[in-house]
Protein backbone atom coordinates (compact mmCIF):
# COMPACT_ATOMS: atom_id res chain seq x y z
CA UNK A 1 0.00 0.00 0.00
CA UNK A 2 2.93 2.43 0.77
CA UNK A 3 4.55 1.51 -2.65
CA UNK A 4 1.39 3.13 -4.40
CA UNK A 5 1.88 6.54 -2.73
CA UNK A 6 -1.82 6.81 -2.23
CA UNK A 7 -2.80 7.82 1.48
CA UNK A 8 -6.78 7.64 1.00
CA UNK A 9 -8.83 6.07 -1.47
CA UNK A 10 -12.27 8.11 -2.30
CA UNK A 11 -15.16 7.47 -4.02
CA UNK A 12 -16.37 9.47 -7.20
CA UNK A 13 -19.04 11.12 -4.64
CA UNK A 14 -16.78 11.76 -1.94
CA UNK A 15 -14.82 14.56 -3.80
CA UNK A 16 -15.43 17.88 -2.47
CA UNK A 17 -13.99 20.63 -4.23
CA UNK A 18 -15.53 23.20 -2.37
CA UNK A 19 -12.91 26.11 -3.65
CA UNK A 20 -14.14 25.60 -7.01
CA UNK A 21 -17.49 25.43 -6.15
CA UNK A 22 -17.20 28.98 -5.02
CA UNK A 23 -15.39 30.08 -7.70
CA UNK A 24 -17.73 28.89 -10.29
CA UNK A 25 -20.61 30.02 -8.13
CA UNK A 26 -19.06 33.48 -8.30
CA UNK A 27 -18.70 33.26 -11.99
CA UNK A 28 -22.59 32.31 -12.13
CA UNK A 29 -23.38 35.74 -10.41
CA UNK A 30 -21.03 37.55 -12.26
CA UNK A 31 -22.68 36.31 -15.54
CA UNK A 32 -25.74 37.25 -14.35
CA UNK A 33 -25.07 40.57 -12.93
CA UNK A 34 -23.02 41.47 -16.25
CA UNK A 35 -26.02 40.52 -18.22
CA UNK A 36 -28.72 42.49 -15.90
CA UNK A 37 -26.19 45.59 -16.47
CA UNK A 38 -26.23 45.12 -20.12
CA UNK A 39 -29.64 44.44 -21.41
CA UNK A 40 -31.77 46.60 -18.52
CA UNK A 41 -28.89 49.70 -17.70
CA UNK A 42 -27.05 49.81 -21.13
CA UNK A 43 -29.92 48.83 -23.30
CA UNK A 44 -33.22 49.90 -22.12
CA UNK A 45 -31.46 52.94 -20.06
CA UNK A 46 -30.51 54.42 -23.60
CA UNK A 47 -34.38 55.72 -24.09
CA UNK A 48 -35.89 55.86 -26.58
CA UNK A 49 -35.97 52.46 -28.25
CA UNK A 50 -38.29 51.92 -31.28
CA UNK A 51 -41.12 50.41 -30.42
CA UNK A 52 -44.25 49.00 -31.76
CA UNK A 53 -47.10 50.97 -30.98
CA UNK A 54 -48.94 49.22 -28.01
CA UNK B 1 -22.98 7.29 -16.56
CA UNK B 2 -21.67 9.17 -13.61
CA UNK B 3 -21.26 12.88 -13.29
CA UNK B 4 -20.53 14.83 -9.92
CA UNK B 5 -22.80 16.75 -8.14
CA UNK B 6 -21.27 19.66 -8.59
CA UNK B 7 -20.93 19.32 -12.17
CA UNK B 8 -24.80 18.27 -12.38
CA UNK B 9 -25.84 21.50 -10.82
CA UNK B 10 -23.16 24.07 -13.13
CA UNK B 11 -25.00 22.04 -15.87
CA UNK B 12 -28.41 23.21 -14.61
CA UNK B 13 -27.51 26.77 -13.54
CA UNK B 14 -26.09 27.42 -17.35
CA UNK B 15 -29.54 25.89 -18.87
CA UNK B 16 -31.17 28.52 -15.85
CA UNK B 17 -28.63 31.09 -17.54
CA UNK B 18 -30.05 30.92 -21.64
CA UNK B 19 -33.62 30.65 -20.29
CA UNK B 20 -33.11 33.85 -18.26
CA UNK B 21 -31.27 35.09 -21.38
CA UNK B 22 -34.71 34.54 -23.87
CA UNK B 23 -37.22 35.43 -20.98
CA UNK B 24 -35.35 38.98 -21.00
CA UNK B 25 -35.29 39.22 -24.51
CA UNK B 26 -38.88 38.08 -24.90
CA UNK B 27 -39.97 40.79 -21.63
CA UNK B 28 -38.63 43.16 -24.03
CA UNK B 29 -40.26 42.23 -26.81
CA UNK B 30 -43.97 41.50 -25.07
CA UNK B 31 -43.13 44.11 -22.08
CA UNK B 32 -41.68 46.93 -23.01
CA UNK B 33 -42.80 46.71 -27.09
CA UNK B 34 -39.36 47.03 -27.93
CA UNK B 35 -39.16 45.97 -32.17
CA UNK B 36 -36.37 45.59 -34.88
CA UNK B 37 -36.27 47.85 -37.62
CA UNK B 38 -36.83 45.66 -40.63
CA UNK B 39 -37.90 45.76 -43.90
CA UNK B 40 -41.63 46.11 -44.01
CA UNK B 41 -41.56 49.54 -46.11
CA UNK B 42 -41.97 49.71 -49.17
CA UNK B 43 -38.81 50.54 -51.59
CA UNK B 44 -38.58 53.26 -53.64
CA UNK B 45 -35.14 53.64 -56.30
CA UNK B 46 -32.65 56.22 -55.02
CA UNK B 47 -33.06 58.04 -58.32
CA UNK B 48 -37.21 58.63 -57.52
CA UNK B 49 -36.09 60.23 -53.80
CA UNK B 50 -37.00 63.52 -55.16
CA UNK B 51 -40.21 62.48 -56.95
CA UNK B 52 -41.47 60.77 -53.26
CA UNK B 53 -44.39 62.35 -51.32
CA UNK B 54 -42.36 62.03 -48.58
CA UNK B 55 -39.11 62.82 -49.21
CA UNK B 56 -39.17 65.45 -52.28
CA UNK B 57 -39.40 67.66 -49.33
CA UNK B 58 -38.10 66.22 -46.01
CA UNK B 59 -40.26 67.71 -42.90
CA UNK B 60 -42.07 66.72 -39.83
CA UNK B 61 -45.93 66.36 -40.13
CA UNK B 62 -48.45 65.89 -37.51
CA UNK B 63 -50.63 63.26 -38.12
CA UNK B 64 -52.65 62.37 -35.32
CA UNK B 65 -53.67 63.81 -32.21
CA UNK B 66 -50.11 63.06 -30.53
CA UNK B 67 -48.60 61.50 -33.37
CA UNK B 68 -45.84 62.98 -35.93
CA UNK B 69 -44.31 61.57 -38.86
CA UNK B 70 -40.48 62.62 -39.91
CA UNK B 71 -39.33 62.14 -43.58
CA UNK B 72 -35.82 62.25 -43.32
CA UNK B 73 -33.14 62.13 -46.45
CA UNK B 74 -29.08 61.42 -45.82
CA UNK B 75 -26.57 61.28 -48.40
CA UNK B 76 -23.27 62.30 -48.35
CA UNK B 77 -22.48 63.65 -46.21
CA UNK B 78 -25.80 65.03 -44.20
CA UNK B 79 -29.16 64.53 -43.30
CA UNK B 80 -32.32 66.71 -44.40
CA UNK B 81 -33.77 68.17 -42.95
CA UNK B 82 -31.49 69.98 -40.36
CA UNK B 83 -32.70 70.60 -37.47
CA UNK B 84 -35.29 67.73 -36.87
CA UNK B 85 -37.43 69.55 -34.58
CA UNK B 86 -40.02 66.98 -32.76
CA UNK B 87 -42.02 67.70 -30.23
CA UNK B 88 -41.38 65.82 -26.70
CA UNK B 89 -43.41 63.30 -25.33
CA UNK B 90 -45.31 62.54 -28.71
CA UNK B 91 -45.35 59.18 -30.40
CA UNK B 92 -42.88 60.05 -34.07
CA UNK B 93 -41.98 57.97 -36.22
CA UNK B 94 -38.75 58.50 -38.41
CA UNK B 95 -38.75 57.19 -42.93
CA UNK B 96 -35.21 57.61 -43.32
CA UNK B 97 -34.07 57.03 -46.60
CA UNK B 98 -30.86 57.09 -48.74
CA UNK B 99 -30.10 58.76 -51.96
CA UNK B 100 -26.59 57.52 -52.50
CA UNK B 101 -24.86 55.01 -50.19
CA UNK B 102 -25.18 52.98 -47.03
CA UNK B 103 -25.35 55.40 -44.24
CA UNK B 104 -26.87 54.94 -40.93
CA UNK B 105 -29.34 57.24 -39.13
CA UNK B 106 -27.91 57.24 -35.09
CA UNK B 107 -29.50 59.99 -32.27
CA UNK B 108 -26.57 59.96 -29.85
CA UNK B 109 -27.04 58.53 -26.46
CA UNK B 110 -30.16 56.23 -27.13
CA UNK B 111 -31.30 53.58 -29.72
CA UNK B 112 -32.98 55.40 -31.95
CA UNK B 113 -30.81 54.08 -34.42
CA UNK B 114 -30.84 52.36 -37.97
CA UNK B 115 -28.95 51.40 -40.91
CA UNK B 116 -30.13 53.45 -44.02
CA UNK B 117 -30.12 51.59 -47.23
CA UNK B 118 -30.30 53.01 -50.26
CA UNK B 119 -33.55 51.37 -52.01
CA UNK B 120 -35.24 51.05 -48.66
CA UNK B 121 -37.25 53.20 -46.15
CA UNK B 122 -36.12 52.28 -42.56
CA UNK B 123 -39.01 53.40 -39.94
CA UNK B 124 -38.98 53.56 -36.21
CA UNK B 125 -41.64 54.94 -33.91
CA UNK B 126 -39.90 56.37 -30.90
CA UNK B 127 -41.52 59.12 -28.09
CA UNK B 128 -38.67 60.91 -26.30
CA UNK B 129 -39.32 62.26 -23.42
CA UNK B 130 -37.22 64.87 -22.68
CA UNK B 131 -36.72 68.01 -24.25
CA UNK B 132 -33.17 68.79 -25.64
CA UNK B 133 -30.67 68.48 -28.50
CA UNK B 134 -29.59 65.28 -29.69
CA UNK B 135 -26.60 64.87 -32.40
CA UNK B 136 -27.53 62.86 -34.61
CA UNK B 137 -24.52 60.73 -36.92
CA UNK B 138 -24.01 58.23 -39.45
CA UNK B 139 -21.99 55.08 -38.24
CA UNK B 140 -21.81 53.41 -41.59
CA UNK B 141 -18.42 54.33 -43.46
CA UNK B 142 -20.00 56.16 -46.04
CA UNK B 143 -17.18 57.94 -48.19
CA UNK B 144 -14.21 60.70 -47.41
CA UNK B 145 -17.19 63.23 -45.82
CA UNK B 146 -18.39 60.50 -43.07
CA UNK B 147 -16.40 62.11 -40.27
CA UNK B 148 -18.43 65.31 -40.79
CA UNK B 149 -21.86 63.88 -41.14
CA UNK B 150 -24.16 64.95 -38.90
CA UNK B 151 -27.00 66.35 -38.43
CA UNK B 152 -29.36 67.44 -35.41
CA UNK B 153 -32.64 66.87 -33.67
CA UNK B 154 -34.14 68.99 -31.78
CA UNK B 155 -36.84 68.00 -28.89
CA UNK B 156 -39.13 70.60 -28.19
CA UNK B 157 -41.00 70.70 -24.87
CA UNK B 158 -44.63 69.67 -26.37
CA UNK B 159 -46.75 73.18 -25.32
CA UNK B 160 -43.57 74.91 -26.99
CA UNK B 161 -43.49 72.80 -30.28
CA UNK B 162 -44.84 74.80 -32.97
CA UNK B 163 -45.22 74.07 -36.95
CA UNK B 164 -45.36 77.64 -37.88
CA UNK B 165 -44.55 79.01 -41.75
CA UNK B 166 -44.36 82.39 -42.47
CA UNK B 167 -43.80 84.19 -45.45
CA UNK B 168 -43.95 87.92 -46.05
CA UNK B 169 -45.29 89.65 -49.37
CA UNK B 170 -43.61 93.14 -49.69
CA UNK B 171 -43.12 95.20 -52.11
CA UNK B 172 -39.62 96.80 -52.89
CA UNK B 173 -40.46 100.09 -53.81
CA UNK B 174 -43.45 102.58 -52.68
CA UNK B 175 -43.48 106.03 -53.86
CA UNK B 176 -43.01 109.00 -51.61
CA UNK B 177 -45.83 109.31 -49.14
CA UNK B 178 -47.85 105.54 -50.46
CA UNK B 179 -48.93 103.00 -47.71
CA UNK B 180 -46.90 100.17 -47.41
CA UNK B 181 -48.73 96.99 -47.38
CA UNK B 182 -47.33 93.74 -46.38
CA UNK B 183 -49.12 90.64 -47.28
CA UNK B 184 -47.91 87.48 -44.49
CA UNK B 185 -48.76 84.10 -44.72
CA UNK B 186 -48.74 82.01 -41.98
CA UNK B 187 -48.79 78.12 -42.57
CA UNK B 188 -50.24 76.04 -38.93
CA UNK B 189 -48.85 72.79 -39.69
CA UNK B 190 -50.35 71.52 -36.34
CA UNK B 191 -53.58 69.95 -36.48
CA UNK B 192 -54.53 72.18 -33.50
CA UNK B 193 -55.75 75.80 -33.88
CA UNK B 194 -52.92 78.36 -34.33
CA UNK B 195 -53.55 81.73 -31.66
CA UNK B 196 -51.05 84.20 -32.21
CA UNK B 197 -50.18 87.49 -32.28
CA UNK B 198 -48.49 89.10 -35.71
CA UNK B 199 -45.75 91.73 -35.01
CA UNK B 200 -44.81 93.85 -37.86
CA UNK B 201 -42.28 96.36 -37.98
CA UNK B 202 -41.31 99.07 -40.89
CA UNK B 203 -38.98 101.65 -40.43
CA UNK B 204 -39.62 102.82 -36.44
CA UNK B 205 -43.28 102.25 -37.34
CA UNK B 206 -44.92 99.10 -35.10
CA UNK B 207 -48.25 97.10 -35.29
CA UNK B 208 -49.70 94.14 -33.67
CA UNK B 209 -52.10 92.22 -35.32
CA UNK B 210 -54.06 89.00 -33.44
CA UNK B 211 -54.65 86.04 -35.87
CA UNK B 212 -56.35 82.48 -35.46
CA UNK B 213 -54.85 79.80 -37.99
CA UNK B 214 -56.93 77.09 -38.11
CA UNK B 215 -54.84 73.61 -38.15
CA UNK B 216 -53.14 72.47 -41.02
CA UNK B 217 -54.22 75.49 -42.93
CA UNK B 218 -52.71 79.22 -44.01
CA UNK B 219 -54.03 82.30 -43.04
CA UNK B 220 -53.02 85.74 -44.75
CA UNK B 221 -52.69 88.83 -43.08
CA UNK B 222 -52.64 92.24 -44.24
CA UNK B 223 -50.72 94.91 -42.44
CA UNK B 224 -51.05 98.61 -43.85
CA UNK B 225 -48.18 100.94 -42.91
CA UNK B 226 -48.96 104.49 -43.60
CA UNK B 227 -46.70 106.18 -45.92
CA UNK B 228 -46.67 109.32 -44.06
CA UNK B 229 -45.44 108.15 -41.12
CA UNK B 230 -42.14 106.87 -42.91
CA UNK B 231 -38.66 108.29 -43.79
CA UNK B 232 -37.94 108.74 -47.37
CA UNK B 233 -35.01 106.42 -48.27
CA UNK B 234 -34.34 102.69 -47.29
CA UNK B 235 -36.44 101.12 -44.44
CA UNK B 236 -36.16 97.60 -42.86
CA UNK B 237 -39.24 95.58 -42.27
CA UNK B 238 -39.93 92.77 -39.98
CA UNK B 239 -42.81 90.46 -39.66
CA UNK B 240 -42.84 87.80 -36.72
CA UNK B 241 -45.33 84.71 -35.87
CA UNK B 242 -43.93 83.40 -32.55
CA UNK B 243 -39.77 82.36 -33.11
CA UNK B 244 -40.71 82.71 -36.92
CA UNK B 245 -39.27 86.16 -38.02
CA UNK B 246 -39.18 87.27 -41.52
CA UNK B 247 -37.03 90.77 -42.52
CA UNK B 248 -36.36 92.68 -45.80
CA UNK B 249 -35.97 95.96 -47.19
CA UNK B 250 -38.35 98.64 -48.82
CA UNK B 251 -37.03 101.70 -50.65
CA UNK B 252 -39.42 104.83 -49.61
CA UNK B 253 -39.33 107.59 -52.79
CA UNK B 254 -38.26 107.50 -56.08
CA UNK B 255 -35.07 105.88 -57.38
CA UNK B 256 -33.67 108.93 -58.18
CA UNK B 257 -33.58 110.36 -54.85
CA UNK B 258 -30.98 108.06 -53.20
CA UNK B 259 -29.23 106.98 -56.23
CA UNK B 260 -27.31 109.48 -58.19
CA UNK B 261 -24.43 107.11 -58.87
CA UNK B 262 -26.38 104.98 -61.62
CA UNK B 263 -25.41 105.57 -65.24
Amino acid sequence: MDDSGISTEISHDEFDPIGTLALIALYFVVLTLMWLFTYFVEFVGNAPTPTVLL
Amino acid sequence: MNIHAYERLWLVASMVLIVGFIVTITYGTVGLGITMVDDREETISPDDVDEDDRFQDPRVEQVGENEFEAYVVSMTFLFQPDPIEIPANNEVTFYVTSRDVIHSFTVVGTNTNTMVIPGEVSAMTVEFDEPGEYGVVCNEYCGPGHHDMEGSLIVHPEDEYSLTELSVDAPDQVGPGEDVELTISIQNGLLEDLETTVDVEVGDETLEQDVTVPGGETEQVSVTVDGDDLEPGDAEWSASVDDEVETGTVTIGDDADDGGDEP
